[in-house]
């Protein structure tokens, strides 16, 4: 994703024209960490990283905001998903590098090492 | 070519038995990805946007045998990530070549050179570092969003074939490379003395930074065409002729994702390396349940029209040369002449 739109801050609410299974698509596309609302109301903070609903059971694998899990969830009992954390697909760290480098040619100094894209977990 | 005849043969044997057993579907390459934590950003990669508490997971050694005894290719990729971070790497690569699997660590080499001195590696005729360099120094810098990394990894290399390591390069290219400049590179890397090299189109994933530069299907072969069509004899491919061929338009294969498979540490992703879909269980799950039918260039999927990536047609390409005689007559004429 470039400069592109993000569902960064979203908080859908299901049944208004949002099904719940394509906001559960659109936080398992989600480059971030969600909020999974459940329907007797307890959350769960998290990165969504599968969903399978071509089985009898449809569910949400995630892990927790520490990293624990696989959690899975049932399609039934979730009642929402706020998609709560930072989108780390978004922005656009390739042109912020291209900016940098005419920079550093305009100004003379060029940098080795320099890096405006930040270095991913490292 | 120059891929060695033992694993030549190794590949070949395996190949043949999966067909006399009527497997229709078998991997060639897993591609064992233990994190997704690097220590690059680039422009053209979408393997490593996540949050930081999937960033600072890893698999263990365990996890990653179960699935490679699970899944039994002849090659096992390590990617990422970048696997040189990965604090396992050396009883990983250990226990693999135990296993007379041949593995191919693909790595941008910047620790390459640091870890080679800790000795964390054996030479052996089952081990190849597989360095990511996308062209000469300001090509390739630009590609990794970074000043030095050329420099680094032409270091890494020199260090890993002065101490008896296979070497092998792997490029991915984009639109608006320069056909005579990658000429210039194959020339310093057989130069450099590296085995082989590896070339690929990049695939458009929609989470990489840079969408305006990954080639479209013409333009791809258009690109290959004119850096292939008059090799030069010392050049050396690690990959397929015919899968080279399939670049420069004069072939057409059909994808064939479950040939190089994925783990990592989701699971078993669906349905191919570069495409996220969802994640199986278990090697046999992902088979059985994944529908092939949705993916491939006949499918429609809109994902895979531009798709020529070594991932999914380069076992295609293997799965031709054994397939009939003609096949392999073609793979022989193309290895022994060196003419795509």
């Amino acid at each position: 994703m470039t400069d592109g739109a993000t569902l960064e801050g979203w908080t859908p609410e299901i049944g208004k024209g949002v099904p719940l299974e394509e906001v559960i698509d659109k936080a398992f596309d989600y480059r971030g960490n969600v909020t999974v609302v459940k329907t007797d109301g307890s959350e769960t903070v998290g990165y969504v990283f599968n969903r399978n609903r071509d089985v009898a059971v449809p569910f949400v694998q995630m892990f927790d905001a520490d990293g624990a899990g696989p959690i899975s969830i049932r399609y039934a009992d979730i009642r929402t998903i706020r998609f709560t954390g930072r989108d780390t697909a978004a922005g656009n760290s390739y042109a912020a590098w291209l900016r940098a480098k005419e920079l550093a040619k305009t100004t003379q100094h060029p940098e080795k090492g320099s890096d405006p894209a930040p270095s991913r977990g490292a | 070519m120059s891929v060695p005849l033992s694993q030549m043969w190794a590949i070949a044997s395996y190949v043949i038995r999966q067909k006399l057993a009527g497997r229709e579907r078998y991997p060639l390459v897993l591609m064992l990805e233990p994190l997704f934590r690097c220590n690059l950003a680039c422009a053209g990669c979408g393997k490593i946007q996540y949050p930081a508490q999937i960033l600072r997971k890893h698999l263990t050694v365990e996890q990653c045998l179960a699935a490679v005894d699970e899944c039994d290719p002849p090659v096992v990729s390590i990617p990422g990530g970048e696997p040189l971070m990965y604090p396992e790497i050396g009883p990983l690569v250990k226990a693999l070549v135990a296993r007379k699997k041949y593995v191919y660590l693909c790595t941008n080499a910047i620790l390459l050179k640091q870890k080679l001195e800790a000795g964390l590696f054996e030479p052996s005729n089952y081990f190849s570092f597989s360095v990511h360099l996308d062209g000469l120094r300001a090509e390739h810098d630009e590609a990794v969003c970074r000043d030095g990394v050329y420099v680094d990894a032409v270091e890494g290399i020199k260090e890993a074939l002065r101490r008896g390591f296979r070497v092998t390069t792997n490029s991915t290219l984009f639109d608006g490379a320069d056909a005579l400049r990658m000429r210039e590179f194959f020339d310093t890397m057989m130069d450099l003395g590296v085995e082989g090299m590896m070339i690929s189109p990049g695939y458009s994933y929609s989470k990489a930074p840079d969408q305006e530069h990954f080639l479209r299907t013409q333009r791809a072969h258009d690109l290959f065409s004119t850096l292939l069509s008059n090799p030069k004899r010392r050049w050396k491919f690690n990959q397929s002729p015919l899968f080279l061929q399939f670049l420069m338009g004069k072939r057409d294969f059909e994808c064939t994702p479950w040939g190089n498979p994925t783990y990592n540490v989701f699971g078993w992703q669906r349905p191919c390396y570069l495409m996220q879909e969802g994640y199986a269980a278990s090697f046999k799950e992902l088979l059985e349940t994944t529908r092939w039918e949705n993916y491939g260039r006949s499918s429609g999927n809109e994902k895979c029209r531009d798709c020529m990536v070594h991932c999914g047609y380069e076992p295609s390409a293997v799965h031709h040369t054994f397939a009939s005689w003609r096949g392999f007559r073609d793979t022989v004429q193309a290895t022994v002449t060196g003419r795509f």
